[in-house]
């Protein structure tokens, strides 16, 4: 009744405000007419917005009461509670795993380190991410590719907080929303509501308020209840970026849920009858969260066709055998070369060496070692390495630019074909959420990019210590060579930082904003569906 | 007036034998006729019952929905996990003409096309001489997104977006009719419970199980029509057997819904509880199981097992380096030996690991559903350790080959028969399912027998 009386003198006022804006008088009108109408303005919003409370607080109670509020609640925590408890333990275990490979390597590295052994040995073990209780990481693909890799979670993928809030809580979204104002309708309520004098934009604010807060209620104390329960552990330490992240991602899970709860809401306004509304929601649902996202590798995967790995690994197999003959040729001619230049030197030292120095005994070190005392023999040897190095640069820088082009081009093509699947992808929210959560804890495929780079440029920090190492060695006996103990118990040591917080949002925020789309799409097709919508 | 003491008033009245018998056998002869006439009314009650079922079903929009989803789901998904095959068999055509190294390589079978489960594991190239097994690349492990979701195969689609058709089917069959009030008057005449019931499990299945059965006849036919699949008198039994099981499982979910919608009174609540019960039974008990039996058993990370190996290897190589003739040797056969020990342990471990998660996860219809089917097909995990174990026999016979390396002898493997599939835990698997089904039967018949249909 207020509203519309207030809305009445309002309008009746518009246009003795217009009159008095071009008349003398307005001057000394102005100010009170002014005063008065935003005065009464003021006073419709905070009725509108009292109105708003009381529906939203109808919701809130009406869903509290209901026995889905019940068995979301249950379910939620229960599920979220036992989750986050066994992979917090499973969490320790891998960290304890861990801490034995970070051993095993140091123990390697300090007593039987050599710098041909390097290349198979110089890898550090990725920490398990400090996420890990909440979600389960991406696992690096050479674990996966291990005889005895464990195939169950190829059958049954882990169950983490990505799913309770992607299956769990989505589906609980629909619940709450599918019937909100079909269900009303359908009981009589709606109706009545109506007949009064809300706005029809106030009962689907009122609405959209009240059901996600009822919603998101024991969904936050479940997870704060995980959350608390994790960091009681004194092994495990969450630093404030960790707990910033923890906020993102909270806040992404609650643009996710309340996206499918404006799903639901869009839906409802859109049909008649509850029970077809609860239909089109699962068909929405079904398509969204279990159908798309799974399909969308396959079909980027038959739309960019990339060349076959098999394929690759056999050509590649190819240019190195081709590479290999012609760096022979190559040596033979050298090796003539020196015979000739040489001759008896030479033999001795081909014997040497034929014998194989990794093979060599220590007698034949020892031997090769004295004569290497020999100057002349030193600048033999000297001159031969530099001389077969030379002749065989061509081959190799050949192989290593085909190979280059060969895993360039399968490389690239891929990249392609990923970033297809990953745009395919975005038409479902759940594989925009999984992007966003996982990307922002450093549980997705960027951390495992992010741990490559880190862990490259530290490999390539303990190369270069190895290098200056061998170059030591050979400087004080000639006959060290890649086989030799080197001593690097002084080597640079791996350190692993997480990913600045603002790369990881930069990267993220796209995927977001996806998010936040739909959340406004849908908002504003339930708006439209209930501006039309037959209440009768 | 019962018949015995009309006949005894007969025997009294006319004091004969005689009449008596022959008025005994008369009696005798309308009782059963009307007791035939009974069942023959109960019968044509039920084929009633069953037929509005069914016509209920056909021209509602919950059918027309899940009809539309089931058909384009199944077609969609043969279809690109058809693709998916051919990409691995050309894969194999690859591995295969590569005849320099000692190589363990099985062709992909066309029923992972159906149920994928482990095929792209088990179709890997296994290197076998060394002291390590050197395993391929997977093809899919270029596409990273490959990682984040699972395959939409036939199975899963079953398993997950099936078995929910089936409780939306049935979830509002009791409660939904008790609503609308169509039960009370249904039930107030001569109609027994037993046979509404019954007529509504049946009608309501068949309706729903029929497009399933069309969309996988016509998935099949357009496969096994394309010249690169070729699927033998084996694989159809197998095929078979999959839609067996499948449909005892769909059964299992339908009944479920029907049991929840006996003990709900309103359709909303019914549906709620259905989709509960289903989230629970479908993801969280075989995926938690999954995690929870990682706990029971103390295995170390496959990534810790193959440093050990890195590193035992290096070392062994290190020490021989700086070693003379007959030390060497021992140290290699040192080495080797602790290797084998070391994955020999890992094994054993990591087969207690699956099957203790095997018998958690196994409560669950879905999880048991998944180790049959997969099973079956051949993609399952009793394949893979069949798989492996043939695979380490063969490195054996190539570690100890007194011949010529050219002369290695071919790995052959034959996948598992339908009557292997169906040894002791395959069965076992099935005997949950049917147990499942007829436990969840049961308790819809009773709780109906119970219900309060005002």
């Amino acid at each position: 009744m207020l509203k519309t009386i207030i809305s009445k003198e309002f309008l009746k006022n518009i246009p003795r405000l217009l009159k008095a804006g071009f008349s003398k008088e307005s001057l000394k009108n102005a100010p009170r007419l002014l005063k008065a109408t935003v005065a009464k303005e003021l006073l419709k919003i905070c009725h509108t917005l009292r109105l708003l409370k009381v529906i939203s607080a109808r919701e809130f109670l009406n869903n509290l009461l209901n026995l889905r509020f019940i068995m979301g609640l249950l379910l939620c925590v229960v599920i979220t509670v036992a989750c986050m408890a066994i992979l917090a333990h499973d969490y320790r275990q891998e960290l304890a795993d861990y801490d034995d490979r970070v051993n095993m390597q140091d123990d390697f590295l300090s007593n039987y380190a050599t710098h041909g052994a390097l290349f198979w040995t110089n890898r550090h073990p990725k920490p398990p991410e400090r996420f890990r209780p909440l979600i389960m990481g991406t696992v690096r693909d050479n674990a996966l590719a291990s005889f005895d890799a464990n195939p169950l979670p190829i059958l049954f993928p882990y169950l983490d907080f990505l799913f309770i809030v992607t299956i769990v809580m989505s589906l609980l979204a629909l619940l709450f929303s599918y019937d909100a104002v079909t269900g009303e309708r359908q009981r009589g309520t709606l109706r009545q509501v109506i007949s009064n004098s809300i706005s029809r934009t106030t009962i689907l604010c009122g609405k959209f308020i009240g059901g996600t807060a009822s919603l998101l209620i024991p969904f936050i104390l479940a997870l704060l209840v995980g959350v608390l329960y994790i960091n009681l552990d004194p092994t495990i330490q969450w630093d404030g970026s960790a707990w910033a992240e923890l906020g993102l991602l909270t806040a992404a899970s609650i643009t996710f849920v309340t996206l499918f709860y404006l799903l639901g809401l869009m839906v409802s306004t859109l049909s008649r009858y509850s029970a077809v509304s609860i239909l089109n929601c699962l068909f929405l649902w079904v398509l969204l969260i279990l159908v798309i996202p799974n399909i969308c590798p396959y079909v980027s995967a038959q739309i960019y066709r990339i060349p076959s790995i098999k394929e690759t690994e056999r050509r590649n197999r190819e240019i190195e055998r081709r590479s290999l003959e012609l760096a022979r040729k190559l040596q033979t001619e050298v090796i003539k070369e020196f015979r000739s230049k040489y001759g008896k030197l030479f033999a001795e030292w081909e014997s040497m060496k034929l014998a194989g120095v990794g093979d060599a005994g220590p007698e034949h070190r020892k031997a090769a070692q004295q004569r290497a005392a020999d100057p002349e023999f030193r600048a033999m040897i000297d001159a031969f390495r530099e001389e077969s190095s030379r002749a065989t640069r061509p081959a190799f820088r050949a192989r290593g630019k085909e190979e280059k082009i060969l895993w360039g081009d399968l490389e690239r093509k891929a990249a392609q074909q990923t970033k297809l699947a990953r745009y395919l992808a975005c038409i479902s929210p759940l594989a925009d959420f999984v992007y966003v959560a996982r990307d922002l804890t450093g549980t997705g495929l960027r951390a495992l990019k992010h741990f490559e780079r880190v862990d490259g440029e530290y490999r390539g920090r303990v190369w270069k210590y190895a290098d200056k190492k061998l170059e030591e060695g050979r400087e004080k006996n000639p006959a060290f060579n890649r086989e030799s103990f080197i001593d690097l118990s002084n080597r640079p040591r791996f350190a692993f930082k997480e990913e600045a917080l603002r790369d990881k949002l930069g990267a993220v925020l796209p995927y977001w904003g996806i998010l936040v789309a739909f959340n406004v799409v849908f908002f504003v097709a339930a708006f439209a569906g209930f501006m039309r919508y037959d209440v009768r | 007036m019962a018949p015995e003491d009309k006949v005894e008033r007969a025997i009294r009245e006319k004091l004969s034998f005689t009449a008596a018998a022959k008025l005994r056998n008369r009696m005798l002869a309308r009782v059963l006729d009307a007791l035939k006439r009974s069942q023959g009314r109960g019968q044509s009650v039920l084929t009633l019952i069953i037929a509005k079922e069914l016509r209920h079903s056909l021209f509602s929009y919950k059918f027309s929905i899940v009809t539309v989803l089931s058909t384009v789901l199944i077609l969609a998904s043969t279809y690109v996990m058809y693709r998916d095959y051919c990409l691995a068999r050309d894969n194999y055509e690859v591995l295969r003409s590569e005849s320099d190294e000692a190589i363990a390589v099985i062709p992909p079978t066309p029923l992972s096309i159906f149920a994928r489960g482990l095929d792209e594991n088990l179709c890997r190239s296994f290197g076998v001489g060394g002291t390590n097994i050197e395993v391929s690349e997977k093809q899919q492990s270029v596409n990273e997104i490959f990682k984040l979701f699972t395959a939409p195969d036939l199975l899963y689609i079953i398993k997950v977006i099936l078995s929910l058709c089936a409780m939306l089917f049935a979830f509002d069959m009791i409660s939904g009719e008790k609503e609308t009030g169509t039960l009370r008057q249904s039930l107030s005449g001569s109609l027994a419970r037993p046979i509404l019931i019954i007529g509504k499990w049946v009608g309501g299945f068949a309706s729903f199980i029929l497009p399933f059965f069309i969309a996988v006849l016509l998935g099949t036919i357009l496969v096994t029509l394309s010249p690169k699949v070729d699927m033998s008198a084996q694989d159809w039994a197998k095929m078979g057997l999959f839609l067996l099981s499948s449909t005892i499982y769909l059964a299992v979910f339908f009944s479920l819904g029907l049991l929840v919608s006996c003990l709900t009174h309103q359709s909303s609540s019914s549906l709620v509880i259905s989709l509960f019960v289903w989230t629970t039974l479908v993801f969280v008990i075989p995926n938690l199981g999954n995690v929870l039996a990682r706990q029971l058993v103390e295995l170390p990370t496959v990534q810790q097992l193959e440093l050990r190996r890195t590193y035992n290897r290096r070392k062994a190589y290190f020490e021989r380096n700086r070693a003379d003739g007959l030390e060497r040797r021992r140290i290699g056969e040192r080495a080797r030996a602790e290797a084998d020990q070391v994955s020999e342990e890992y094994r054993n471990r990591f087969n207690r690991l699956a099957m203790i998660s095997q018998n958690i996860t196994r409560i669950s219809p879905a999880a048991a559903f998944t180790f049959l089917a997969t099973d079956t097909m051949g993609t399952g995990m009793a394949e893979e350790r069949r798989l492996k174990r043939a695979v380490l026999q063969y490195n054996h016979t190539i570690r100890n080959w007194p011949g010529r390396r050219d002369r290695y002898p071919v790995f052959s493997y034959q996948r598992s028969s339908c009557r292997e599939a169906l040894g002791p835990g395959g069965l076992g698997n099935l005997l949950i399912l049917v147990l499942l089904g007829i436990l969840s039967c049961t308790g819809a018949y009773v709780a109906f027998m119970r219900y309060d249909v005002r």
